[in-house]
């Protein structure tokens, strides 16, 4: 089966692409840290309200930057006319989505790692004792954000208005995601922290059921 | 013209018995007295709403299979169709919450779901005015149905599980209320006219959308020749 | 009764809702038969 090694090599070429310049990474980091602190001055951040308030403000940061980090998914292939050339590299095109989520799901991570300190230290929430249940919901959360992110990267590509169209589209799909995620995580940010695992595996079937519609229809994506 | 008319006709002697039915057949409530009747309005369209919203979906896949213009033109009717049904839950929601609650909104499982479900399908049309080639329109749009309609259930659920922890007015009585058995009669009979009438409504959109792809074609034609 | 005025408030709204999408429908109906007129005749004027 060609699918696996095609999809890697795509995404060591999209991984390459970001790390040459890194763009996207900083301006997404950035784009949160400033939401960060706008979101400070929406209540008084003591210690409980932060446990409160914290995880859903969290994870509305990281849709919000994920629907503008999406939009070159696909925007990018489009504009330098490299869609079709890349659908004829592979057999399977759902080799292209496989990549093209892998790498947005990595770079997610990784901004929302860089930032975990950061809102650590300014809400004062404690995040390094859980740190590695932290960091399951996250991966959990960013790979649903990632699969529905980048197909319909791939629809607004095609479409007018597309840089308010791709929130426009993904927000109500993800809200699913908010609402999971943000529960899993504030029972982590507890002062008894705890693992809701009906969150986790309720993010896991979400992840599930979206790649496998992708994986069923993707290549309706791509068509010229 | 004049089976339309008689269709139409049905369809409001249909809906008019069962208004009748809501406020005269159906027995009072304990609870609520004469407001609770608003249900029978409220949880019919809402039925109604993601009947078209299926409707909607199997034609979307359909499409997507077969690739017959017939297949987006049932596809955008159940579309606009069920988001004039959800845009009626809406309303009837805070029409019903004020009197008993004193508030307009309450963020209730269902209330809540239903404004993402109408954000979804609101989202669905917009994308179609946003894509002008007919093809690529039909083809984008439909998978986009198919996702928002797989998302449906999702919604419905998180939203259930985990917006619903803090004690909050249910627009509908909470889960330990159930219904007289009249009650549950006139409600799916409530349920059968707004079917009626979404089939009405289906019917005319389909042919405006029919009528539409046939004057871009042959203006496709024109351009051509 | 009480409420009564809220009850036929939810009706009224409902059916108004349905028949503006309805009239929506017919308006936009009549506008595509008049710009399929105006093709038919532009049609027929070149031929």
């Amino acid at each position: 089966m060609s699918l696996l090694p095609n999809a890697a090599v795509l995404l060591g070429k999209e991984l390459r692409t970001e790390f040459r310049s890194r763009e996207l990474l900083t301006t997404t980091v950035v784009f949160i840290l400033i939401v960060l602190v706008l979101f400070s001055f929406t209540f008084t951040p003591t210690s409980d309200e932060s446990r409160r308030f914290g995880p859903g403000l969290l994870w509305l940061a990281f849709l919000f930057a994920a629907s503008l980090m999406l939009q070159p998914c696909f925007l990018r292939e489009q504009q330098n006319d490299t869609l079709s050339a890349l659908r004829l590299s592979v057999s399977d095109p759902f080799a292209i989505f496989l990549a093209k989520l892998a790498a947005n799901t990595l770079f997610l991570l990784l901004t929302e790692l860089l930032l975990l300190p950061f809102f650590a230290l300014m809400y004062n929430v404690p995040v390094v004792p859980v740190l590695h249940w932290i960091i399951m919901v996250l991966f959990l959360g960013s790979l649903g954000i990632s699969i529905v992110g980048t197909a319909l990267s791939a629809i607004s590509a095609q479409a007018r208005m597309r840089e308010l169209l791709l929130p426009l589209l993904m927000l109500p799909l993800l809200t699913p995601v908010l609402a999971a995620s943000m529960e899993v995580t504030k029972g982590l940010f507890d002062r008894a922290p705890f693992v809701q695992w009906k969150g986790v595996g309720f993010l896991a079937v979400f992840d599930l059921v979206f790649l496998t519609a992708l994986w069923l229809f993707g290549e309706y994506l791509l068509e010229e | 013209m004049g089976k339309n008319i008689v269709a139409a006709v049905c369809v409001f002697v249909l809906l008019g018995a069962a208004a009748y039915a809501s406020f005269f057949i159906a027995p009072t409530d304990a609870k609520q007295g004469l407001i609770y009747r608003i249900l029978f309005l409220h949880v019919a369209s809402a039925w109604t709403g993601l009947t078209a919203f299926f409707i909607c979906f199997v034609a979307n896949l359909l499409y997507v299979w077969r690739r017959q213009p017939r297949w987006d033109w049932l596809g955008v009717s159940g579309g606009e169709v069920g988001l004039a049904f959800t845009t009626v839950v809406l309303v009837t929601g805070p029409i019903w919450a004020h009197p008993v609650w004193g508030i307009w909104w309450t963020w209730d499982a269902r209330l809540t779901s239903t404004f993402v479900l109408w954000l979804l399908y609101a989202s669905y049309l917009l994308l179609r005015t946003l894509i002008e080639e007919p093809d690529r329109r039909a083809l984008l749009s439909a998978l986009f149905g198919i996702f928002a309609f797989l998302d449906v259930p999702l919604v419905f659920g998180s939203i259930r599980w985990w917006r619903t922890q803090h004690p909050q007015p249910v627009v509908m009585g909470g889960p330990g209320s159930g219904l007289d058995p009249t009650m549950y009669k006139v409600l799916f009979f409530s349920w059968f006219a707004m079917l009626a009438l979404m089939t009405l409504l289906l019917r005319q959109r389909y042919r405006l959308e029919a009528m539409r792809g046939e004057f871009e074609t042959a203006q496709q034609e024109m351009e051509t020749a | 009764m009480k409420n009564l005025d809220s009850v036929f408030a939810a009706y009224m709204a409902a059916w108004a809702i349905f028949f503006v999408y309805y009239v929506t429908i017919a308006r936009r109906a009549a506008a595509l038969r008049q710009d399929i007129e105006r093709l038919k005749n532009s049609v027929t004027r070149g031929k």
